[in-house]
């Protein structure tokens, strides 16, 4: 086929692709990892300097870094489970036979959370977690519950980022499994259901094979996601108290916008993007060959 | 010989008489002539001072024909927009230097001095009159190395803020002198019921750095660095300081490291705190009855002794010509600022919201009276301290350590020996890298 189609029509579809990747993506990338070989503050531009591969030498034994790090996929480790939860019940239920008009305004108000600005989420977040004037302590207050300090109390705050994280994320991780329900062929579901009474029989052998590729594009976009999330934590607490949610995408705006080392948060931002991609391989590689 | 010298005499006569027409006859509509059309561009934050300003520009364009383009941003946007905007030669035309900033762009000549335009009879108001800024504040805020950069626009000075019938309710005739008294009578005698003697904003932002942690530093007799530039966290003063904040924190709300400057005048504002010490520029909020329960009971003193003084907390801004802008746009820049910071428009400043650097305007008739926290005020800026916060390049470095480990210090989660210990080491080793050590550097502040 490729042999039919001459090379001047192949890169003439495929090279503004290319060129606009190269532009917004590679270029950057490439510049990030110059950066990064340098001492490259932004306010001391008369000082910058080739120092190999200091900063990754930094970065690599600097508990700060760490700490950010494990943070992180504590979030992930807590918020992806329950997103996914959430998400396979919502969407086995909306997969229901019937109650087609409910379906329709379910799915809408899924739109919602997911059509929140995260910035404007974490906006949200800082006033009705308001320890005094908030809504979630009045509505806790109705059951008699006291005020909680979730902004200023460390890990209050973190399951706050937590449960802000998993209310945003859960609709998409429905309307993805949801997606994935609707290929499962009706005849193989309805005979595997009239073989068994077992829903869960059901969802094992019929359904999840069908789910698996939503769930591999939900793990790898949702991990992405969270080991870039900014706008809504910076919005919320800012990184606080102290370091309770200063997740590693807060730690490399502070160091390269806040402390201007462009250096040094460049080359924690090469880092991150190595440990995305090999948890995104690590992903394809053990769900896809469960899928083949 | 007689004839030469009286006519020497004559002609320096007709030259002071055609140089003091010229004084007279100049007009800020006549210097900005020349550049009328030109856009100037600065960024404002999102405070009263800056909205005072911007409600008195159409009469500066009118005047003369030079546009002032506002980006409004909220302070913790504001540094890093102007470092990126200097660093790409970007459009900005005017700096709006905090007093910790001042350092930064100073050293990296981002900013032009003043000389440049009060050298120069077309530009400067003869009217301009530099010595009626308090000298503190013009040189804290504009000046840097013995050169003055910028006029003060913006100014502060931490006040103590307090609500005069929650104090009479608990048997007190006044606010607390000192902070003695604040931590062994009005702390134990007010926090009750759910209220709190007192607020510290101590968010982990500038907010810990500038009005949490050095706020208790200063009038315990400690300091950030002692005079060759080493920590001097660790000394008794510092320490007594830093753990009186700790102590303090029990006649303090719930979470009050999540306390920034709106949840602190808040506070206040509703009645769920009796005193705060915050920066002057929040009087018009306090004072207005749409934002603040309390403007009846509102009563403004000077922040509270420690054993070393008053030493209240000191900041602000000023405005400087960006050296990235064109000969054209700093003429307009510069005759901008020095009309929005003169003699003549302060007390419009004043009445819009603002609070002007001007000591003249303090002293009109009526003045006093009317703006109940100007003698506060006026006190606080004959007591400050210029290096409240050190205001040389690497202040924004040192201010991410000082809030990480001062919130740390605040949360348990270390002592103030831990958390001074390791704020010095950090912050020597940001300063020994700079080259102030090794003698490249200057030890300025």
């Amino acid at each position: 086929m490729s042999s039919r189609v001459p090379k001047r029509t192949l890169f003439s579809f495929i090279g503004p692709s290319i060129l606009a990747l190269a532009l917004v993506g590679i270029g950057p990338l490439i510049y990030a990892v110059w950066t990064s070989l340098h001492f490259f503050n932004l306010t001391k531009l008369r000082q910058v300097e080739f120092i190999g591969l200091d900063n990754y030498a930094h970065v690599l034994t600097d508990p700060i870094f760490w700490d950010a790090m494990g943070r992180t996929f504590l979030l992930l480790g807590i918020a992806l489970p329950l997103q996914i939860a959430f998400g396979l019940g919502i969407a086995l239920l909306l997969h229901q036979p019937g109650i087609g008009f409910l379906k329709t305004l379910t799915r809408l108000a899924l739109v919602l959370p997911m059509a929140t600005t995260y910035a404007v989420v974490g906006l949200l977040g800082q006033v009705m977690f308001n320890i005094k004037y908030g809504v979630v302590n009045q509505l806790l207050g109705f059951v008699g519950v006291d005020p909680i300090n979730w902004i200023g109390d460390p890990a209050n705050a973190f399951y706050a980022v937590v449960f802000w994280d998993v209310w945003q994320w859960t609709p998409f991780v429905a309307l993805v499994l949801l997606a994935g329900l609707t290929t499962v062929p009706p005849e193989i579901e309805e005979a595997a259901r009239l073989e068994t009474r077992s829903w869960w029989k059901v969802l094992r052998y019929v359904q999840l094979p069908f789910l698996l590729p939503g769930l591999v594009a939900v793990l790898i976009l949702r991990t992405a996601d969270t080991l870039k999330l900014f706008d809504m934590v910076f919005t919320m607490t800012r990184g606080g108290p102290g370091n309770a949610t200063e997740f590693i995408s807060i730690l490399i705006q502070r160091v390269g916008f806040r402390a201007f080392d462009q250096g040094l948060a460049s080359a924690q931002a090469v880092i991150l993007l190595v440990i995305t991609i090999v948890l995104s391989q690590l992903y394809i590689r053990v769900f896809y060959k469960e899928v083949r | 010989m007689k004839l030469r010298s009286l006519a020497s005499a004559g002609a320096i006569a007709a030259a002071l008489t055609a140089g003091g027409t010229a004084a007279n006859a100049w007009s800020l509509e006549e210097a900005a002539a020349p550049y009328a059309g030109t856009t100037v561009d600065v960024v404002f934050l999102l405070r009263p001072g800056y909205e005072a300003a911007e409600a008195m520009i159409p009469e500066f364009t009118e005047k003369t024909g030079i546009e002032i383009n506002i980006t409004k941003l909220p302070y913790e946007n504001a540094l890093g927009e102007q470092v990126r905007d200097f660093v790409a030669g970007g459009d900005l035309d005017i700096a709006l230097i905090d007093l910790v900033w001042i350092g930064n762009f100073a050293e990296n000549e981002w900013i032009v001095p003043i000389d440049k335009f009060t050298s120069n009879p077309d530009l400067a108001d003869p009217e301009l009159d530099i010595d009626d800024f308090f000298p503190l504040v013009l040189n804290a805020f504009g000046g840097w190395n013995g050169t003055i950069y910028g006029l003060p626009f913006d100014n502060y000075s931490g006040l103590l803020f307090y609500n005069r019938c929650m104090l009479e309710e608990a048997g007190f005739d006044g606010p607390p002198e000192t902070w003695d008294a604040v931590m062994n009578e009005y702390g134990p005698a007010l926090t009750k019921d759910g209220k709190y003697a007192y607020a510290l904003q101590s968010k982990r932002n500038e907010t810990q750095s500038a009005d949490s942690f050095a706020r208790m530093l200063w009038p315990f007799g400690g300091s950030f660095l002692d005079e060759n530039f080493r920590s001097n966290l660790m000394s008794a003063e510092s320490q007594a300081g830093l753990k009186f904040r700790q102590n303090l924190m029990q006649y303090m709300p719930e979470g009050i490291v999540s306390y920034d400057h709106a949840e602190t005048v808040n506070a206040l504002a509703q009645g769920d705190v009796a005193f705060i010490t915050e920066w002057s520029a929040f009087y018009a909020t306090l004072k207005n009855p749409e934002t603040s329960q309390v403007t009846d009971c509102l009563g403004i003193a000077p922040e509270p002794m420690g054993p070393a003084g008053r030493k209240p907390a000191l900041g602000g801004f000023s405005l400087a010509v960006a050296s990235q802008a064109d000969e054209d746009e700093q003429a307009a820049a510069w005759l901008f600022i020095q009309w929005v910071t003169s003699k003549a428009n302060a007390e419009t400043y004043l009445r819009k919201g603002g609070v002007p650097a001007r000591q003249s305007v303090y002293e009109l008739p009526g003045i006093a009276e009317e703006f109940d926290f100007v003698p506060a005020l006026v006190e606080s800026w004959q007591d400050g301290v210029p290096e409240f916060r050190p205001r040389f390049a690497e202040w924004p470095e040192i201010t991410e350590i000082v809030q990480e480990w001062g919130t740390k210090m605040m949360l348990g989660e270390v002592t103030t020996e831990e958390g001074a210990q390791e704020i010095g080491t950090r912050m020597e080793a940001v300063l020994d890298q700079a080259g102030y050590y090794s003698g490249e550097k200057p030890l300025a502040q």
